[in-house]
């Protein structure tokens, strides 16, 4: 392999890495957002009824 | 409202970051001269530098969690050590990689038992360690705390990591930066530290924009225990 070989591995390989943290970070946030929203569903419910 | 402002700031960072890693790369792909001994692969420091940096602070962010949340045992800063934990062991773990490709062609080997090299390794296993226990111990509270002595343990290494190539003889360069008899611009070519500085201000971006949303989704998780806590489900 030639010096940018593996300069692009390594830039490759950091990059990539990062943006799969990133996925799934938001991935985890979506899902922790969706299951709050599920729980403060019943209670905002029951508050417009008491209003 | 403020929920709305704290989602456009994110957005602000979050495009910030994304220009600051474009220039770098095009700093340090295109810019920059190559190295006179080097050649081209020493572009790799534009990113070993920066991801080191980041993991130094992200520890550091550990420490001061840890310190605040064994004194006052607010889930605040224990999410703050726990989000820094994760994402330093990220950027120490692409170090020690963005190091071992960087190491193939000017030493002739991915990796060496080198001072600085084993006690970063040690380092990434202190922190992996820590993660692994906050997700082992059951009961919430004690996790945390054993988390938090460990993450104020943990951070002794680096003061460790950054001397070792001056107590040791290690085949690690001395640093090119933090030197304590040349200041920065005396050491290395101007068009190379701002290669430098521009990639180190992307990181720092990003890094910031990864923390907080990490930081939100301990918030929103937490959120959720005490809901389910309050309601018996748990």
């Amino acid at each position: 392999m030639g010096p940018w070989g593996f300069v692009f591995l390594a830039y490759g390989i950091v990059w990539g890495a990062i943006l799969v943290y990133l996925f799934s970070l938001k991935h985890r946030y979506r899902c922790a957002q969706d299951e709050l929203t599920q729980l403060r569903a019943p209670e905002e419910l029951s508050d417009h009824a008491k209003k | 409202m403020a929920e709305i402002s704290k989602t456009s700031s994110k957005g602000y960072l979050g495009g910030l970051a994304l220009i600051s890693v474009l220039l770098g790369l095009y700093w340090g792909l295109l810019q920059a001269p190559p190295d006179a001994y080097q050649g081209d692969v020493q572009r790799i420091m534009y990113l070993h530098l920066p991801s080191i940096l980041t993991a130094y602070l992200s520890f550091f962010l550990v420490f001061i969690g840890s310190c605040l949340y064994l004194w006052k045992r607010e889930k605040r800063d224990d999410n703050l050590a726990h989000s820094a934990a994760e994402l330093g062991v990220l950027f120490t773990a692409l170090t020690i990689i963005e190091g071992s490709i960087w190491g193939k062609p000017t030493w002739g080997v991915w990796w060496t038992w080198d001072a600085r090299l084993t006690l970063t390794a040690i380092l990434l296993l202190i922190y992996t360690g820590y993660l692994m226990l906050r997700s082992l111990i059951e009961e919430e509270d004690r996790g945390a705390v054993s988390a938090a002595v460990l993450g104020i343990i943990g951070f002794l290494d680096i003061p460790l990591i950054h001397m070792s190539v001056y107590w040791w003889r290690t085949l690690h360069q001395p640093p090119s930066i933090l030197r304590p008899d040349k200041l920065p611009w005396e050491n290395i070519h101007p068009a190379m530290l701002t290669a430098l500085a521009v990639n180190f201000a992307g990181f720092l971006l990003l890094y910031f924009y990864l923390l907080s949303l990490r930081l939100r989704l301990g918030e929103i998780r937490n959120e959720i225990k005490a809901r389910r806590l309050a309601r018996g489900v748990y």
